[in-house]
């Protein structure tokens, strides 16, 4: 590879004209304004609105009763099987739910079974912070899930 | 004999004392201005964490390098190995003694010079010490008997070879001006000559500043340590203590050269135009304050430099070396000499 030097008069070389033209921008970078850094416990990053984090199952927010139907069709758009949704059926013959467990191991974050869920139920939140101590924690119950991750929130 | 023990036992101690300390304490946290200033110019924040921005943080990283495991290499000559951060260091430290700080004051019945010592051959007392602190970077390299560490320590030896004698012609212009090698005297003259030598001789500070950059083997001459391709340079076989020896006696050698700077060409502790009247308001600020104030400019060269440039091949330092600095620095030297002749210095 041929590298083309750029071509500096006598004067711009003795004045030390490109050396003085990276000063000026590095200087010009101890702006504030210019700072990139997060100060990540303290300041939580800002994710996407489309992101999609830890799960979560909704409640009725009057009632406070399950909207999970135990449809099941979020099993079934799960690429992974990851989600086994266990129910029963009611006195009325219609199925409730009864256990839901959510591999957090396996789930690739795609989203396909919040977009299967036909009621508000399912939702793959904006919570990031999901690291365990192991696998075996990373199957999530119907109560984790309900409850959602509660990240622990830092002040400056 | 009272009298004799406090002006010539007590008085310097406690000046060398209080020199000691301020110093260690620069040092400290010229590493933290180091950190902040280079993060700064990379969008970062730098240290954040330990007291209110990072204040605390010299404390912490002292902590840490005395508590640290202190390895000696088995193959390394340990004797050696040993004495070269000392002999890196004590130099840095000894040209102190010569730095004039401010003027001579009026404190408790006495006159008090704001320096350890006045010698009428400061200027060659610093050049001359100075230079021993490479030998230690030298030795430790040698010593470590391991490739990186020799690398190392051969280029700090020709960098010596190709920088000093054009260090040594660049401050020769101001001798000539000033008539003295004292460092009081070189100042005091300044002051009577009603102008900082630096506008008499530019080129002479230009070459004095970079070849005082490359002395201290800072970027962009930082080719003995040289972290991309030398692991560490020098110290890479270094740990705990004895690293932090080396990189204490950098600093302050970085803070000697600053200093030299300001003595010989920026007016040492003077005030901006000290013969102007009508500015008499800004001596309310004492000489100490100027003094410290151009120290810390020139140390922020130091860092800017070291944030926005590159490293010098080897073989572009050689020849900026000998092609460029040494023909400009004897040139300058010859001009400075004759102008002198002709009008009998700058008074």
């Amino acid at each position: 590879m041929i590298v083309k030097r750029p071509d500096l008069s006598f004067l711009k070389k003795i004045f030390f004209y490109d050396l003085i033209k990276g000063l000026l921008l590095t200087f010009s970078y101890q702006r504030p304004s210019a700072n990139y850094t997060e100060q990540y416990p303290k300041e939580r990053a800002k994710v996407a609105e489309r992101f999609r984090g830890a799960p979560r199952l909704n409640n009725d927010p009057i009632t406070g009763e399950t909207l999970c139907i135990a449809c099941n069709l979020c099993a079934l758009a799960c690429p992974e099987h990851c989600i086994e949704v266990g129910w029963e059926r009611d006195p009325a013959g219609k199925k409730a739910l009864t256990t839901y467990t959510f591999d957090l191991s396996r789930c690739m974050f795609c989203g396909l079974c919040e977009d299967a869920c036909p009621t508000p139920c399912l939702e793959l939140t904006q919570e990031f912070e999901l690291s365990l101590y192991g696998r075996r924690d990373m199957k999530l119950d119907r109560q984790q899930l309900e409850a959602g991750v509660q990240p622990l929130i830092y002040t400056r | 004999m009272q009298e004799y023990a406090i002006d010539y036992v007590l008085i310097p101690l406690i000046k060398i004392g209080i020199v000691f300390g301020a110093l260690s304490g620069v040092i400290a946290y010229l590493t933290l201005l180091e950190r902040k200033v280079i993060a700064f110019m990379q969008v970062r924040l730098g240290p954040m964490r330990v007291g209110p921005h990072g204040l605390l943080q010299p404390i912490a990283d002292g902590l840490k390098l005395m508590l640290k495991e202190d390895i000696v290499p088995e193959r390394a000559d340990r004797w050696i190995f040993t004495l070269a951060p000392v002999i890196t260091l004590v130099p840095a430290f000894i040209v102190f003694a010569v730095i004039p700080f401010g003027p001579t004051i009026h404190f408790l019945g006495r006159d008090i010079g704001l320096f350890i010592t006045d010698i009428n051959i400061g200027a060659l007392y610093v050049m001359a010490i100075s230079s021993i602190g490479i030998l230690g970077i030298i030795l430790g390299g040698w010593a470590s008997n391991s490739k990186y560490p020799l690398l190392g320590a051969l280029r700090s030896a020709a960098q010596m070879v190709s920088y000093e004698v054009a260090l040594g012609f660049s401050i020769m212009g101001v001798l000539m001006l000033s008539r003295t090698l004292s460092l009081v005297g070189i100042v005091e003259a300044q002051r009577d000559s009603h102008v900082w030598y630096v506008f008499l001789q530019p080129l002479g500070f230009i070459l004095f500043f970079i070849c005082g950059v490359a002395e201290t083997n800072r970027a962009p001459f930082d080719l003995p340590e040289a972290e991309s391709e030398l692991v560490a340079g020098f110290h890479t076989e270094y740990s705990g203590f004895r690293f932090s020896l080396f990189f204490l006696a950098e600093y302050a050698a970085m803070i000697v050269i600053s200093s030299m700077a300001v003595t010989l060409f920026w007016g040492g502790w003077l005030r901006p135009f000290s013969s102007i009247a009508a500015l008499g308001f800004l001596d309310v600020i004492p000489g100490v304050a100027w003094f410290a104030l151009k120290v810390v400019i020139f140390l922020y060269f130091y860092l800017w430099f070291r944030a926005s440039w590159p490293r010098y091949r080897y073989d572009q330092l050689m020849k900026v070396g000998w092609q460029i600095l040494m023909p400009l620095a004897i040139a300058n030297l010859i001009i400075t000499a004759v102008l002198v002749l002709a009008f009998g210095g700058a008074k």
